[in-house]
């Protein structure tokens, strides 16, 4: 599905940095993957990257087997609409539009029927619980649901990689863990493809595997096995061996 | 750092956020600098300068200068208004309203300061152009020469050193101290959508029905009458209907989920109608200011052709020469002869006997012979007249004033002859080939020979000119002029119209300014809102543009934003300005379709340009922000 082939990134500047040195990893199908790695080790460069946001220095990207890199400008901003989901720490909504038009945005870009996009967009408001506030604008709801309004609108085209940065970045633990059982339970039954870009353990633990990224460079990687508290702790001892400050990894958000 | 320092490095190390308001400021400085340099001219200090036009001038310096306070105050308090989070974190911090007070104040004055010392510096690269500008369209003898001027940089350095210290003393009080967690939180609140009431929608309709109504239906003198009336009304219906008419039409259409969930309209309309009541105020400020722009320079430019046209056309004829009694006609004419040929300029000339004679009506009526007539027809090229029966009624088509020259009673009178018999005329014909006020008769040259004898003979003789220059008519003119100053019974018309010109000039000058001034001002309005909303834009693009949003899918939406704000006022404008022209019409009862559509299309066209100038960098801006 995804496949990150030498990927290199070089941010130029009076003193050039060197964000990401030949990465190679690759995502199935359906697949759920964490990045985890401390401040400034490159995940979220790696996340934009694949996100199409930004432009590798060499390497490729193959989504699908096609590079969405080598896409004009204008099919690009078209390809990241329809086949890509994202989901941001931010939440990323516009506070001009209600709820509903927010998630229904991406569709209206495409000029698709009012009728489907309503359809659309109340099947996937009834899955993710938002139904009732459709209505309402986004200063009046809490930051637990404009996330999941933000995993509507990414959701509600179908996308193939729904690609999602410190999703839970801004939330209590309560909302943090409604959010990833959400995304666990959109994975499961859409089998949509995933990447998760994360400081957060307690969020990291809801993936399939988590890859570890240090100094710009793979470090490591380990894989869910039965039970997700063994998976947690595994990822917290990852974490300890990987350096870096505890309080980077905090598992609980105030 | 000192708190002077600190004010002082606030407003240098942030040029960006202060730039907008700094150049409007500037631009108003720079206004005011280059009427005085104007108005301080040595060329009109010499006396030679009608007193009224002086008078004028001084009343449109004052204009300028009222309009320049509230101006700068305006884009003052919108610039304040973006700056409210950084009050509150210095609030956070600790800084009382009094040191906050001190500092809006100490940065105001230093604004103020930069912004004369550039308007005054920027005024005088442009003095010579605005000379130029001004010794053609003004009709004076002298040139208008660069000169250093002195007094209106002293002028204009303390008018506004004053205005801005009295501007700056006045915001520090409109400056309330807010609640510190409204400030802080001042840029996430959102204002919230206007809502429309109903009732004052359909006041608004009506007000402005009512006002256009009464606008177009009133003739003549009523207009004069209707004039503050309607100019109420209207100003009420237009404010009513950017605050209400157009926020119901917008919610309207955001209700329409067909045409709102449609594409890049989503964006557009949603942010429309959150911004609607910033830019409502901003709208209607606008469309006043540029309707007394359009309505002034239409006016003007409408009153001068009429006037001249008028002339023009009464007055066909070089130079005119009408005997007096008991005058060497032959003398006269032959004195007018002279001055042309002093003037190295040709001319054909048709002298011909007026005879009035007693018809029975209440004054003595001219006949002409046909001949004659057609001698002065073929002067002017016009047509001449072929007599299909005795003789015709014919009336001045300019000297059309009231309805008093008594062609139908002509018509019915018919000329008595010598024999007794009566001539009837059998037609009307109207020309300005004769200068004669009253109708007249036509006869053939043998009914002419029937005639009893006139009661009263004088002698017209008319002069045009071949291939001479303005100039040289125009000194002819003078000559004329000169020599005939006891009766005035001679004259050029080109002269004449030289003199209105030369009186006209600078009301028609100071009009235009005021109207340019009022225009470019509304402009920059309407630029401040647009940029005041930029940090907003950047920001829901950049959100946009990760979901994926093509640059023409940006472009678009950018455009129609930016049409918007630059025509939805300028075109309410263009109505309200369309509509006073053709009550103006009315009242002169004279076509000016021609002007107010060469003044309003003028002005059009500049918006047009300034929409073009203004979108490409916004654009650009936006597209720099999201890459």
């Amino acid at each position: 599905m995804l496949q990150v082939n030498d990927l290199n990134k070089v941010y130029e500047g009076k003193v050039a940095y060197r964000a990401l040195t030949d990465i190679n990893m690759e995502v199935g199908k359906g697949e759920f993957v964490g990045i985890m790695g401390p401040s400034g080790s490159g995940k979220t460069t790696l996340l934009n990257l694949v996100a199409t946001i930004d432009q590798p220095t060499s390497g490729e990207i193959l989504i699908e087997g096609k590079d969405p890199h080598q896409l004009s400008k204008n099919k690009l901003a078209k390809f990241r609409r329809q086949q890509l989901g994202f989901v941001f720490q931010d939440f990323n909504l516009l506070h001009t539009l209600t709820v509903e038009e927010n998630i229904v945005l991406p569709l209206t870009l495409d000029g698709k029927k009012v009728k489907e996009m309503k359809e659309k967009a109340n099947v996937i408001a009834e899955k993710l619980g938002i139904s009732h506030i459709m209505k309402k604008r986004t200063f009046e709801i809490s930051g637990g649901q404009a996330q999941r309004v933000a995993v509507a609108r990414a959701m509600i085209h179908q996308p193939k990689l729904l690609l999602a940065d410190e999703p839970t970045g801004n939330l209590d633990s309560k909302s943090s863990r409604d959010v990833m059982e959400m995304l666990e339970n959109i994975n499961e039954t859409e089998e949509t493809t995933m990447l998760l870009v994360t400081h957060d353990a307690q969020a990291a633990s809801y993936c399939d595997r988590v890859i570890f990224i240090r100094d710009g460079q793979l470090y490591s990687e380990i894989h869910r096995g039965e039970s997700q508290k063994g998976f947690f702790q595994k990822i917290i001892d990852t974490l300890s061996l990987l350096g870096g400050n505890d309080n980077d990894f905090s598992s609980i958000r105030s | 750092m000192t708190f002077r320092q600190f004010a002082l490095n606030n407003v240098l190390r942030n040029k960006r956020l202060y730039v907008a308001y700094f150049l409007s400021s500037m631009f108003a400085v720079m206004v005011f600098f280059t009427f005085s340099i104007f108005a301080f001219h040595p060329a009109f200090q010499t006396g030679d300068m009608p007193s009224s036009a002086m008078k004028g001038m001084l009343v449109s310096g004052g204009i300028i200068y009222v309009f320049s306070f509230f101006f700068v105050l305006y884009s003052m308090s919108s610039f304040l208004q973006s700056r409210k989070k950084e009050f509150g974190l210095l609030m956070l911090l600790g800084m009382s309203s009094r040191q906050i007070r001190r500092m809006t104040f100490l940065e105001n004055m230093l604004i103020g300061f930069l912004a004369t010392i550039s308007g005054i510096g920027i005024g005088l690269v442009f003095a010579k152009v605005i000379l130029l500008i001004a010794e053609k369209v003004l009709v004076i003898d002298e040139t208008l020469n660069f000169y250093f001027p002195l007094e209106a940089i002293g002028l204009s350095f303390i008018s506004f050193i004053l205005l801005f210290f009295v501007i700056s003393i006045f915001v520090t009080f409109i400056l309330r101290t807010n609640k510190l967690v409204d400030l802080i939180k001042s840029d996430k609140k959102s204002k919230g959508e206007p809502k429309a009431s109903i009732i004052l929608t359909i006041i608004a309709v009506l007000l402005l029905a009512a006002g256009y109504g009464t606008a177009l239906y009133v003739e003549g003198i009523q207009v004069v009458m209707a004039l503050i009336p309607v100019v109420i009304v209207v100003t009420i219906g237009t404010y009513l209907f950017f605050t209400q008419l157009s926020v119901y039409l917008i919610r309207r259409l955001k209700k329409n989920e067909h045409i709102f969930w449609k594409k890049t309209n989503m964006l557009l309309f949603s942010d429309l109608s959150f911004r609607m009541k910033d830019n409502a105020r901003t709208f209607f400020l606008v469309a006043i200011i540029s309707t007394v722009a359009f309505s002034a320079i239409g006016t003007l430019f409408g009153f001068h052709s009429y006037l001249m046209k008028g002339l023009k056309d009464a007055n066909p004829y070089s130079v005119v020469y009408e005997s007096v009694e008991d005058e060497d006609v032959q003398k006269q004419i032959s004195a007018i002869d002279q001055i042309i040929a002093d003037e190295n300029v040709t001319a054909n000339k048709e002298v011909v006997e007026m005879n009035y004679f007693e018809i029975g009506i209440d004054y003595p009526v001219l006949i002409v012979k046909e001949s004659d007539y057609n001698r002065f027809a073929k002067l002017l090229n016009e047509k001449e007249i072929k007599l299909k029966n005795k003789a015709v009624v014919v009336s001045d088509n300019q000297a059309n004033i009231g309805n008093f020259q008594n062609e139908q009673k002509l018509m019915e009178i018919g000329i008595p002859l010598k024999s007794g018999e009566k001539v009837q005329a059998y037609s009307e014909v109207s020309t300005s080939v004769l200068q004669e006020m009253n109708a007249y008769y036509i006869v053939r040259d043998e009914v002419f020979k029937q005639l009893p004898s006139a009661v009263k003979q004088t002698t017209f003789a008319a002069w045009m000119t071949k291939q001479a220059d303005e100039e040289q008519l125009v000194a002819i003119g003078e000559k004329v002029f000169d020599h005939f100053d006891e009766y005035h019974n001679a004259f050029s018309m080109d002269y004449t119209i030289y003199e209105i010109d030369k009186a006209y000039g600078p009301i028609l000058f100071i009009g235009l300014f005021i109207g340019i001034v009022f225009f470019v001002s509304a402009g920059s309005f309407l630029y401040f809102r647009l940029y005041s909303d930029l940090d907003d834009d950047k920001e829901k693009f950049q959100a946009i543009a990760k979901l994926g949003l093509t640059n023409n899918e940006l472009k678009k939406v950018i455009n129609r934003q930016t049409a918007i704000l630059f025509f939805a006022p300028i075109i309410v404008a263009l109505i309200h300005g369309a509509v006073a022209l053709t009550a103006l019409m009315h009242l002169f009862d004279y076509n000016l379709v021609k002007e107010s559509a060469m003044v309003l299309g003028g002005f059009a066209l500049i918006q047009i340009a300034y929409f073009f100038i203004v979108r490409y960098f916004y654009t650009k801006q936006i597209q720099q922000a999201i890459k």
